[in-house]
């Protein structure tokens, strides 16, 4: 299993590997926009024969009120690759380069209120908290609980990196 | 070049407010101000009204009478830009960009420097990847707007694009030297810096790329893409230990990362498979969570040492329960002996856990006993093991005995069908599947997984049901997958009614993969305006390379295979009784339209 930034030619199988396991798809044309706008923030995970078992689309929000911040639109493993811990550190990659590339202070997401196995991993593996419940968010009317990181931490990591570089 | 027929000020007046309500999308009321003008006795035959009536109605739908009026109004006003610029966008509208293109050099002919033509011109240019042409309009553009970043960046990527190296260096360097040095988070300008650097290295000077990325290495926020680069540069430089030290820092950053280990190895010059183990063994000891060290070491090691490293490596994920163990080592299976030994070790880890509960008789006494549910990944994995060996009964023997372990697991039915599909009976592999599936309902992979095997065993309803359960309320799932553009479905629909000899059935969903790549290319289009003000220009060269061989992916491949098959057999054996031909012209009429 190799876990790498994705390329523009990642992003078709990208959407192969969602269609599969998610109920969320997006047609072709968003994630060219992901990729494109902020081509550092999406990471794959694939196996030895470049298939693609496990991704993060993500981007940056931009709206000027709040503070700048990442957003996961969509994270998926295929069940035959679940339990590697995937997920975890592809969700590690794309915050550091949000923190890296566009200075994010934190990253947020929605996950579905029924979803236990992903709200286990994103509480207790990840650190993200709960900000609110947002009613009715997904399409068939179920609740999302919308969700926080903060990235201080990246951030400092981040400084620390670059402190011993001009130290040398 | 103005109108040969130029109109009074009050009618002028509407005439620019049918621009306005075209431009706002308000179209019915545009269609009013082209009556006024047009009831007007004097001007019932003014072209670049009629043009503009005709472009209006074509955002209604009316796409005859468009063409009818734009045509009119045109011979009318064969001189007008309006009308030539009109007709060239029903024409890109209608995606005939040949036509498109001549209609713009026509209305250019008129009105040499307009903006707007210009830039509608390269935007088809680009697309059409008329490179000589995108260049020559990128020039005019450069000229008119010399203070505008996008003319330049533009001119620099025509060259870029038709691998004049040269020249495109020279523009952005041109560029680059008006620009004052941004702050520290200018993404932009990071980017445009690393946009340099590839058309440097691919120009070939590979050593002046070097130079220009390390001491523009303070203003590139990217440090990823910068690391990555250092690295390749400085070992294909054969600087190795300045490209070893970048790899050193990739693996820290990423330590999943498999590339960073393979290139690390070629900057120490590891070749013998001893050395290359030895260095992942040391690997594994800085990076104990990461993945890469401890399993790539199984693909070069041999005899005992594999055997030792294996060993270890299985047990850990066995005692965790790491459901994808198989998955991971299968790509091992190539090496005969490894094979050998992992099924010795499998075996004897069955019979010791099953007598003692440990993973060899002779450790009886050391530690505490192992997991109950060791027991059942040592079946799993034999029963894929077998399975991929091609021996049937073996693989169906352990996995009823992993059934008969544990009998919730979904992994297990899933296996199970599995085994039957590579043993050639897709009825009885998908039975299991659909139980799988029962047993948890809100996972769309198993989901998905059970709506193939279906199809499979050429059972397109139930495919259709099983889907439904996650597609969007209210729409039909083909339609929603359709619209979701979920390719593989609509392959593995393909061939069932192929097999089921639905012929006509076939080349429809055949024709809608088809038709997906057709909108992929198309999606390009707002991307061409969008990457250029945003300079995310590696990735947008990354997608103009991607799209040119689009096609070639094997989503298409299969759907076209598929088509290919049908039409050839249409053509050996035609249809002869009239309801099969009814059948048939389902597809034709998908083929006429597209």
């Amino acid at each position: 299993m190799n876990i790498r930034c994705a390329k523009p030619e990642d992003l078709m199988n990208m959407q192969h590997c969602n269609l599969l396991c998610l109920p969320e798809n997006y047609q072709m044309k968003y994630y060219f926009y992901h990729g494109l706008s902020w081509p550092q923030l999406s990471y794959v995970a694939e196996d030895e024969k470049g298939n693609i078992v496990g991704y993060v689309l993500a981007k940056m929000e931009e709206d000027n009120e709040d503070l700048k911040h990442g957003h996961i639109t969509s994270l998926a493993v295929k069940r035959s690759h679940r339990r590697l811990g995937l997920a975890q550190k592809l969700m590690d990659q794309a915050s550091e380069a949000m923190v890296e590339c566009f200075d994010a202070k934190y990253v947020s997401l929605h996950v579905r209120k029924s979803n236990r196995a992903a709200l286990n991993l994103y509480k207790n593996s990840l650190k993200f908290e709960t900000v609110e419940i947002e009613p009715k968010y997904y399409a068939d009317g179920e609740d999302a609980y919308s969700m926080r990181r903060d990235l201080s931490e990246f951030a400092k990591k981040l400084k620390n990196r670059t402190d011993e570089k001009s130290e040398e | 070049m103005p109108s040969s027929n130029p109109l009074p000020p009050k009618e002028n007046a509407l005439f620019k407010r049918i621009l306005r309500c075209y431009e706002q999308k308000q179209y019915k009321n545009g269609l009013k101000f082209a009556k006024q003008i047009l009831s007007n006795p004097k001007y019932t035959e003014h072209g670049e009204t009629l043009a503009m009536k005709g472009l209006t109605l074509n955002c209604l739908g009316r796409k005859e009478e468009a063409y009818e009026y734009v045509r009119r109004g045109l011979r009318n006003d064969l001189r007008s830009h309006v009308c030539w610029h009109v007709y060239g966008l029903l024409q890109r509208s209608d995606k005939k960009y040949d036509e498109a293109i001549k209609c713009y050099r026509n209305a250019l002919k008129w009105e040499k420097d307009n903006m707007q033509i210009l830039r509608d011109l390269s935007l088809l240019q680009i697309q059409m990847r008329d490179l000589e042409g995108y260049r020559d309009t990128r020039y005019q553009l450069l000229m008119l707007r010399p203070t505008q970043r996008a003319s330049w960046i533009g001119y620099a990527m025509s060259f870029h694009l038709l691998e004049d190296y040269k020249n495109a260096l020279n523009i952005l360097e041109t560029f680059l030297d008006q620009q004052q040095k941004g702050n520290n988070y200018d993404y932009e300008h990071s980017e445009l810096l690393l946009y340099q650097n590839l058309v440097i290295q691919e120009s070939g000077d590979l050593k002046e790329a070097l130079k220009h990325l390390e001491s523009s290495q303070d203003q590139i926020v990217d440090k990823l893409t910068l690391k990555e680069n250092l690295g390749e540069l400085n070992l294909k430089l054969k600087n190795f230990d300045k490209a070893a030290k970048h790899y050193e820092e990739l693996i820290q950053r990423n330590p999943e990362n498999t590339i960073y280990y393979n290139k690390l190895i070629d900057a120490k010059n590891l070749a013998k498979p001893e050395d290359i183990v030895n260095f992942y063994l040391e690997c594994s000891e800085k990076f104990a969570r990461a993945m890469p060290p401890r399993r790539l070491p199984l693909n070069y090691a041999v005899g005992e040492q594999f055997k030792v490293l294996v060993d270890k490596y299985m047990r850990k994920a066995l005692s965790k329960g790491v459901p994808p163990l198989f998955v991971d080592l299968r790509s091992l299976y190539t090496d005969k002996s490894k094979v050998e030994t992992i099924e010795n070790l499998m075996l004897q880890y069955a019979d010791a856990l099953k007598k003692v509960g440990k993973y060899s008789e002779a450790e009886v006494n050391n530690g505490p006993k192992e997991p109950a549910s060791a027991l059942l990944w040592v079946y799993y994995y034999l029963a894929q093991h077998h399975d991929y060996l091609n021996q049937t009964e073996k693989a169906v023997n352990y996995i009823d005995a992993a059934i008969e372990h544990t009998p919730t697991l979904i992994e297990l039915f899933v296996t199970k069908g599995r085994i039957y599909k590579h043993a050639g009976d897709p009825q009885e592999a998908y039975k299991w599947l659909d139980e799988a599936q029962a047993l948890d309902t809100a996972d769309r992979y198993i989901n998905s997984k059970c709506a193939k095997y279906m199809l499979r065993a050429n059972r397109v309803k139930e495919a259709e049901d099983t889907c439904a359960k996650f597609t969007r309320e209210g729409v039909s799932a083909m339609e929603n997958l359709n619209e979701m553009q979920c390719m593989w479905f609509e392959t593995e629909c393909a061939l069932a009614y192929q097999r089921l000899g639905k012929y006509g059935e076939a080349l429809k969903k055949c024709h809608e993969t088809d038709r997906h790549f057709s909108e992929i290319i198309e999606d390009q289009f707002d991307f061409h305006t969008y990457c250029m003000r945003k300079m995310t220009l590696r990735s947008y060269v990354g997608l103009l390379r991607l799209e040119d061989v689009l096609r070639g992916h094997p989503f298409y491949f299969k759907a076209a295979k598929c088509a290919i098959e049908v039409y050839l057999h249409l053509f050996d054996e035609p249809l002869k009784d009239e309801s099969a031909e009814q059948e048939l012209n389902t597809g034709e009429s998908f083929w006429n339209v597209h």
